[in-house]
């Protein structure tokens, strides 16, 4: 990137006007300037305030290797030049300016992509040890860090629509369930951590049928212990994910067998309970809380559901059809969604009395096809779009931090991965992995 | 004045009476002459005695003259035997003067009671017997004859002779000649001097008081002024309470004063408006001639003489355009020479005033913006499709047809490189590619989303493909009915997919009935197009111009609804089912309303080339329509349950992107059954998503 060489541009200085600034920061003491003020010139930008930081931990400490920094005035990304930000946001420079610096949000290195054989429709970067990836040729597979394919879920007869890893908490073997367009629901398990050198095939051990039509969505229960699915039958359905009550329906499997050349046993499930009132297609839905998920479709609207009322709770009427929808941000609260327009919504539902959106970024130029939040950071949230482009956002500017553009058709998916990477997948059948992001 | 008149009138009547009463032993005709005279003379006195008094002078010296005249005229004269008697008159009256002269002033009134003249035909104009041998009548009702006229030789000879002939008066009325005395005469100067007729008469007489006499002590009455003369009325009182009552009960009412208007008007105001504002026919006065100018100068600045180039440029010009005066400089005043153009000029400006009427005009002043008809906001009306963000890029040629599937999520294409694909509709994925080997026509996805099948029409034959979606289940039913349905007839109509059985089977028994027409179209080579009534039994065919409306359980035909296009290239009917849009190859949309007539409600005039195919959205109130232009227009047409309210129709955009092949555009549009979202299918091959 382009920040890594930063050289001070004293050329400027001479004819501009000088505001006197202090630099503060939450970061660890190598990274810390003194706390003295300095006078700089005014029409520094984010790049040259960079470098005037940078030489100031290089007169502390000769070793500091140069590094990008961003800087917030007031709560606010500086994102043009000091002064013109001083005067659009109406702040004083008689007095001394405290200017916080945090590292610059940004993909540092673009890793090789993960080929697949056919468009990249969804991935879950939930689980820190491997990359869950679904495919329009029918398949789930499983990736493990450098692009090495260890597991292939087999089993679809539609392309798979939505991937997600349930349970991933120290144990050996890992849930995941995936969604397909062939109108079911299939439960996987594999153990994570076993090496191998060739894509080992493994095959589900529930299959949950009930959806009349494509589904379209999957999201789990913070415990793992269910999962709902958003379809196009306009309906989301819960589904219990444990094993031990599947005694009652071997017998349909047994005449299944007869087809079927796998000797596995194969458990079928049924929905627990449905959810109606979307009245088009549920493109996506999160469960972020136990008795809460939120639901998004191309009816216009999010809805807010109670899982054991089987309700929903409140709606949001967003004018466009929606196709992702996040929960994350400030007390994990805020309400990201994208849809068939360019521009990714954020709501707050604890506003009352409006609908409008808190923040809208329209930097896109297609619909959007996901969007995620950061787990860890209140600010930071990335959305990919149909026009190929992956953007990372933080709250605190209304331009992208960056752009991913590795893709070079439509991105169809991404996700965090570890906390520093995003790994999106698109239709020229690729898994990007754009790592280094460093957010505290 | 006037009294003096009467006492002469008196006196010459009293003269006459003198006269009678001494000349008693003359004979009869004299008398009756003498009488005749009077009368005259009182005749005249009395038809003057109204007139003033200077025209009375005028006359009487008329008469004088006339008398003076008519010595020389001779008229009169009419002989000389009167000469004896004047004389003797003048005698006699003479000595009676003095001593009757009172008494005639006493008798004065009694001027009625003389002898009747002879002549009785009263006061009738006398030129009625002008030209009769008579002059009248006489009492005994014998006429009068008239005495022979003297000559005028003779007459005036006579007269010559005759001294006394100036003293003589021809009276018309008793045709005689009257001779007047000396007395007469003098009266009659008298009168024309102004004096009074007698000499005797006093005219400044003392007054006499015949009152006062001596012995008088007391006034005529010396009575003491009544009371009544100085207390006010007893009974104009009681009058004028009664009128206070009247006018306080009201019977009597006052004319209320009329208030007046302070009349302003504009100091400075424009007159010309006040003129227009009279409704009378007004006076428009000649525009003026425009003023001369600098340049009309006898010795303009040099800036307005024309330099020789110019002058040469306007030889070069049309007479028309050549100006009409051409500046020149002159030393003085005095070198100017006559203006050669003056008469023609005024002329031609007589000729302008003359033939160009100056009628005060009214015009009305509208602002063109307010007839406009009122047309909402775009903004109001959103959702619509404004943007394409999804191209459905796979096909090799141009695509021809496009059907949606009922939920939205996929729709099929038919192409004209022989294949049908599936799409996915919100990833733009082509799921499946069908191959059929002939260019297709049309594809009609199954509106019943239980059986996912696609009817596709290609050269001769009507193809019902299995999509392949669906789960198992829905795999297994499509099997066994396609099946089924595998050895009906494929016919040449591609019929689309009817919902209704019954209607299915209507269709059938319909087909053979409507036979005739189609075989009639179809002989003129061009494809019927049709469209069902969503709701109820109704088929809708077109010909060329027009649309015919069958009723399909009657098998009859409804409505014949009239284009006025040249020709229909395609329709499409309202989800309702009471509208019907068509659209035309001169690129005229038409607006049905069924309701209204079998005439277009609208003409929307909006694509420059072929329409190829219009649509209506099944939710929201939109249709489009899409052309050889390459474009698509997108409308808002809201239809309201309430009958008195006619369809709102609103242009909301024209969709491009797509590129022209082959001279063909945009082939096909359709909505998304759920978004308010188009799919147009363009001769580029690709197919277009054009979401709100």
């Amino acid at each position: 990137m382009d920040m890594n060489i930063e050289t001070p541009e004293d050329q400027n200085e001479e004819n501009s006007r000088r505001v006197q600034v202090r630099f503060k920061t939450k970061l660890k003491p190598p990274q810390k300037v003194p706390s003295n003020s300095i006078a700089i010139p005014s029409n520094l930008t984010r790049f040259g305030l960079s470098s005037v930081v940078n030489n100031l931990l290089q007169a502390v400490n000769p070793e500091w290797k140069s590094e990008p920094f961003d800087f917030l005035v007031n709560g606010e990304l500086v994102r043009m030049s000091l002064e013109q930000f001083l005067l659009a946001k109406g702040i004083s420079a008689e007095k001394v300016l405290e200017i916080e610096y945090i590292k610059a949000v940004a993909p540092q290195k673009e890793e090789e992509p993960s080929l697949h054989d056919d468009w990249v429709s969804a991935v879950d970067g939930s689980n820190p040890g491997f990359i869950l990836t679904g495919c329009y040729d029918n398949l789930g597979r499983v990736w493990k860090a450098g692009g090495v394919c260890t597991h292939i879920l087999e089993g679809h007869c539609g392309a798979v629509s939505s991937v997600n890893i349930i349970k991933s908490d120290g144990l050996k073997y890992v849930t995941v369930a995936t969604a397909s367009k062939d109108q079911t629901l299939r439960l996987w398990k594999f153990d994570a951590e076993e090496l191998v050198n060739h894509p080992k095939k493994i095959r589900s051990f529930k299959i949950l049928r009930g959806h009349k039509a494509s589904v379209h969505s999957i999201a789990a229960e913070t415990s793992g212990n269910m999962v709902c699915s958003g379809s196009w039958d306009c309906t989301i359905s819960l589904w219990r994910t444990n094993d031990s009550d599947a005694a009652g329906n071997q017998v349909s499997i047994k005449k299944r067998k007869g087809n079927n050349q796998v000797e596995e046993p194969q458990l079928e499930g049924e929905a627990i309970s449905t959810l109606v009132g979307h009245t088009q297609c549920v493109s996506s839905v999160v469960w972020p809380q136990q008795e809460t998920i939120y639901s998004a479709s191309w009816d216009h609207s999010v809805r807010t559901w109670d899982v054991e009322m089987g309700k929903d709770l409140s709606d949001i009427f967003c004018g466009k059809a929606l196709n992702c929808i996040d929960i994350g941000g400030e007390g994990a609260a805020l309400i990201a969604a994208g849809g068939s327009d360019p521009i990714l919504r954020i709501w707050d539902p604890r506003k009352p009395g409006t609908s409008a959106p808190v923040f809208q970024f329209s930097s896109h130029n297609s619909w959007i096809s996901a969007c995620k939040w950061h787990n860890k950071s209140w600010f930071h949230l990335i959305s990919a779009s149909y026009d190929g482009k992956v953007m990372l956002w933080d709250l605190r500017t209304a331009w992208p931090l960056s752009v991913i553009d590795s893709h070079k058709d439509k991105v169809l998916c991404a996700d965090w991965w570890r906390g520093d990477s995003v790994i999106s997948g698109g239709v020229d059948s690729k898994l990007c992995v754009s790592s280094g992001v460093s957010i505290q | 004045m006037r009294e003096r008149k009467k006492s002469s009138a008196v006196e010459v009547s009293s003269v006459k009476k003198k006269k009678e009463k001494k000349t008693k032993d003359n004979n009869e005709p004299r008398e009756q002459k003498e009488k005749e005279e009077s009368q005259s003379i009182m005749k005249q006195q009395k038809n003057t005695t109204s007139r003033s008094k200077k025209e009375k002078q005028r006359k009487a010296t008329e008469d004088y003259q006339s008398l003076r005249e008519s010595e020389l005229s001779g008229d009169e004269v009419h002989g000389t035997d009167h000469d004896v008697d004047n004389a003797d008159d003048h005698h006699e009256e003479d000595q009676t003067d003095g001593s009757e002269g009172h008494r005639g002033v006493e008798e004065s009134d009694s001027s009625e009671d003389e002898v009747a003249p002879r002549n009785t035909i009263g006061d009738v104009p006398l030129e009625w017997y002008k030209d009769e041998k008579h002059i009248g009548y006489d009492i005994s009702g014998k006429k009068i004859t008239k005495k022979e006229r003297q000559d005028k030789l003779a007459s005036f000879l006579a007269n010559v002779d005759d001294s006394k002939s100036w003293r003589k008066i021809y009276d018309e009325y008793n045709d005689e000649e009257v001779e007047l005395t000396k007395e007469e005469i003098r009266l009659v100067q008298r009168l024309l001097k102004g004096k009074a007729p007698h000499t005797d008469f006093d005219q400044y007489a003392d007054y006499v008081d015949w009152f006062k006499y001596d012995d008088a002590l007391h006034p005529l009455s010396n009575a003491p002024e009544p009371k009544r003369r100085f207390i006010p009325s007893k009974w104009e009182s009681k009058k004028v309470v009664q009128y206070v009552r009247a006018i306080r009960k009201g019977l009597i009412k006052f004319d209320e004063p009329k208030e007046e208007e302070p009349k302003f008007y504009l100091l400075w105001g424009d007159d010309s408006s006040a003129a227009e504002k009279a409704n009378h026919l007004a006076y428009i006065p000649a525009p003026k001639p425009k003023l001369p100018g600098h340049e009309e100068s006898y010795n303009p600045s040099l800036e307005y003489i024309p330099t020789q180039e110019e002058l040469n440029s306007y030889q070069l010009m049309y007479e028309e355009d050549r100006p009409k005066f051409i500046p020149r400089r002159f030393t003085s005043l005095r070198s100017v020479p006559a203006y050669e153009n003056a008469v023609k000029d005024s002329f031609e400006r007589c000729m302008d005033l003359y033939l160009c009427p100056r009628v005060r005009k009214k015009r009305v002043n509208i602002d063109p913006e307010t007839l406009k008809p009122k047309l909402p906001s775009r903004k109001d009306l959103k959702p619509y499709p404004v943007a394409c963000y999804l191209e459905y890029k796979g096909h090799k040629g141009a695509v021809v047809s496009i059907s949606t599937e009922a939920s939205g999520q996929w729709f099929a294409s038919g192409s004209t490189d022989g294949t049908v694909r599936i799409w996915e509709v919100e990833s733009g994925r082509c799921l499946r590619v069908l191959e059929i080997g002939e260019a297709i026509q049309y594809v009609a996805w199954n509106p019943l989303p239980e059986l996912p099948v696609l009817a596709v029409s290609a050269g001769q034959d009507v193809l019902i493909l299995n999509t392949g979606l669906g789960n198992e289940e829905e795999q297994r039913r499509v099997k066994d009915l396609l099946h089924v349905e595998t050895p009906t007839a494929p016919d040449v109509l591609d019929l689309g997919l009817v919902e209704d059985h019954l209607l299915k089977n209507l269709l059938l028994a319909l087909m053979f009935t409507l036979d005739g027409v189609f075989g009639r179209m179809a002989s003129q080579g061009r494809l019927p197009l049709h469209v069902f009534h969503p709701t109820r039994s109704i088929f809708f065919v077109s010909t060329k111009k027009n649309i015919r409306v069958y009723d399909l359980l009657k098998q009859r035909l409804i409505k014949k609804l009239e284009t006025g296009l040249k020709e229909v290239s395609s329709i499409a009917i309202h989800p309702a089912g009471d509208n019907l849009i068509v659209g035309s190859r001169e690129g005229k949309l038409c607006w049905f309303d069924m309701d209204l007539s079998s005439k277009p409600y609208r003409v929307l005039k909006c694509h420059p080339k072929d329409i190829t195919n219009v649509a209506f959205h099944r939710s929201y109130p939109l249709f489009a329509s899409c052309s050889d232009d390459c474009t698509a227009y997108v409308f808002h047409g809201m239809v309201y349950s309430d009958l008195n309210q006619n369809p709102l129709i609103v242009p909301l955009e024209i969709l491009r992107g797509h590129t022209s092949s082959n001279g063909r555009g945009v082939m096909d549009c359709k909505f998304h059954p759920r978004q308010p979202w188009l799919f147009t299918a363009g001769a580029d091959s690709v197919i277009r998503l054009y979401c709100h």
